[in-house]
């Protein structure tokens, strides 16, 4: 797996990952203000709540998809390490919030009122785990 | 609202996504430039080169010099 990272990313595993980890951030901030709009807190004239709350999930998605793939890349570049304790766990615990926001959204029912929870939950942890690596790379926090 | 413009609107929210994209990878990009692992690599090499061609020089100079020293001892015999 290692190997595989090391060649995909040309021995570059650590500036892809903190490009891509970096865009996912960008991104949540971006959701944050599509489920706003969704849930009506903000109307602008512009966009409707329907079309945001599809473009939200579709995003989130995507986010999802690149969320998995930035900690396999963790994984296979630093696996277990003590080196990036916090980081680790932070990560670990983003995943789990993850898991459940997603078992929640495709169960729906009375869970769903628990979205905006777990969505801010999700969103904070993404924060933490971006500022104990990449944002530590790019002398950000 | 119609169909027609809710998908407009989703397209529109769809694109605002991809720029946001674009524009972390340059932002981050530009920012990480000098520390990427060819750029790194590049600059050992051009150090290393400086190196070798500091020590080809010394080495010339010494050898000159060791040749003067040749010849005015033999001159001076």
């Amino acid at each position: 797996m290692e190997d595989l990272v090391d060649s995909l990313t040309r021995g570059n595993a650590t500036e892809v990952k903190v490009v891509l980890a970096s865009v996912v951030l960008a991104l949540a901030v971006y959701q944050l203000a599509l489920i706003a709009i969704a849930y009506g807190r903000v109307r602008p004239p512009f966009l409707h709540s329907r079309p945001a709350a599809r473009a939200h999930r579709a995003i989130g998605d995507m986010l999802l998809v690149l969320i998995v793939v930035v900690a396999l890349m963790c994984l296979a570049a630093y696996g277990w390490d003590d080196d990036g304790g916090a980081h680790a766990v932070i990560g670990a615990a983003l995943l789990g919030a993850l898991a459940c926001k997603v078992a929640v959204v495709r169960r729906g029912g009375r869970l769903g009122r628990l979205l905006p929870l777990l969505g801010m939950t999700v969103f904070a942890l993404l924060a933490l785990t971006w500022l104990a690596s990449a944002g530590d790379f790019l002398g950000v926090g | 609202m119609d169909d027609r413009s809710q998908a407009r609107q989703l397209i529109g929210s769809l694109l605002v996504a991809a720029l946001i994209v674009v524009v972390a990878i340059v932002v981050v990009t530009a920012k990480l430039g000098p520390t990427s692992a060819a750029e790194l690599d590049a600059r050992e090499d051009r150090l290393k080169q400086r190196i070798e061609q500091q020590e080809e020089l010394t080495k010339q100079q010494q050898e000159a010099r060791k040749e003067r020293l040749e010849r005015r001892d033999r001159g001076g015999e």
